[in-house]
């Protein structure tokens, strides 16, 4: 892949990354708690900075990781059989998230284990200073990783074959297209919006939101499956 | 102080406990505040709310915390829609 096709892939494995929701509902929680806290504007959008600033965080010590992880394995070269892989967890991956991202019944509970979401829950209720903030956006990110590892090792894979210093615009622009969702959010939040409007339309597109996620996850598998399997398959007959 | 009234939590999995009336109270405050509601009017419609829940529970001695809950939004609904579906969508959030 040329270098634009290779930005493109990885915007778009970011872009998948942002339709998933533990995240955007954990900072969700954590601005309606700091509304009934009634805390300073001031500080509502430092708590809030300080979650978005660890999941982006987060988010590039993950791409990072796995690209260190698939460089020091492979090289700039990557087997023909961890192509192969990668798209396998993809296609799994979208299959799982079409069939059970959305637990059944109201609200925007995810399929992950519920002690996990009930930690995250109560943590984001004490959640008062920005440090703790920050620690609540590391590991939201992190609690989400058995879904978001398909585009961020995919996203690692099409990186370590770039110049080092479009490696590191790639992790950039995968950061940023990932936390899209937050931002958007963490505007709303700032800019004096309620929380129902957000909440009411996660709620009543859910399922949209649950399909995109799915089938992104899948044509990404299925592009890279043609491009880097199919094709060098076909190329060397 | 609050009605002789056993919660039962979480469909039993956790243990019961006696009403709170402040308890409720409370929690309405947040909601209402949680959509920018000003103190005075969530705690004017936190005291009416919480009176008719109160009327509610005031012949049974066994409620889960479910059905509060779900009674309370109905209650916060006819004050405040926004305020009553946060309350309704605590923990079902994540």
């Amino acid at each position: 892949m040329d270098i634009l096709s290779s930005l493109l892939v990885v915007a778009f494995a970011g872009l998948i990354h942002a339709s998933f929701q533990l995240s955007t509902s954990v900072l969700t929680t954590l601005g309606g708690h700091a509304f009934s806290a009634r805390k300073s504007h001031a500080r509502i959008v430092g708590l809030t900075s300080s979650f978005v600033f660890g999941a982006g965080l987060m988010t590039v010590l993950l791409v990072s990781c796995a690209a260190f992880v698939i460089a020091s394995a492979f090289g700039t070269t990557i087997p023909l059989y961890a192509w192969s892989i990668a798209s396998g967890v993809l296609f799994g991956v979208g299959v799982a998230v079409w069939l059970f991202y959305y637990r059944k019944g109201e609200g925007t509970r995810l399929w992950i284990p519920r002690s996990l979401a009930l930690y995250l829950s109560d943590r984001t209720k004490v959640t008062k200073i920005s440090g703790e903030a920050f620690g609540l956006g590391l590991v939201s990110v992190l609690s989400e990783i058995i879904f978001i590892v398909g585009p961020i090792v995919i996203g690692a894979l099409v990186l370590v074959q770039l110049p080092a210093q479009w490696q590191l615009l790639g992790v950039l622009i995968y950061t940023v297209i990932s936390l899209l969702s937050l931002i958007i959010v963490w505007a709303l939040i700032g800019s004096g919006h309620t929380l129902t409007g957000v909440q009411k339309w996660r709620e009543q597109n859910k399922g949209f939101l649950q399909f995109a996620a799915g089938s992104g996850l899948l044509v990404l598998g299925f592009f890279i499956f043609v491009q880097e399997v199919v094709t060098a398959s076909v190329g060397g007959i | 102080m609050g009605l002789a009234v056993d919660i039962v939590k979480r469909g039993g999995e956790r243990a019961s406990e006696s009403f709170m009336q402040e308890k409720l109270h409370a929690s309405i405050v947040a909601a209402c505040l949680s959509v920018r509601t000003p103190i005075g009017q969530a705690e004017s419609i936190a005291r009416s709310v919480t009176e008719t829940v109160m009327s509610w529970l005031a012949d049974k001695p066994e409620v889960t915390s479910y059905d509060l809950r779900r009674v309370a939004a109905g209650h916060l609904h006819t004050h405040h829609p926004d305020a009553a579906y946060l309350y309704q969508q605590h923990k079902i959030m994540m």
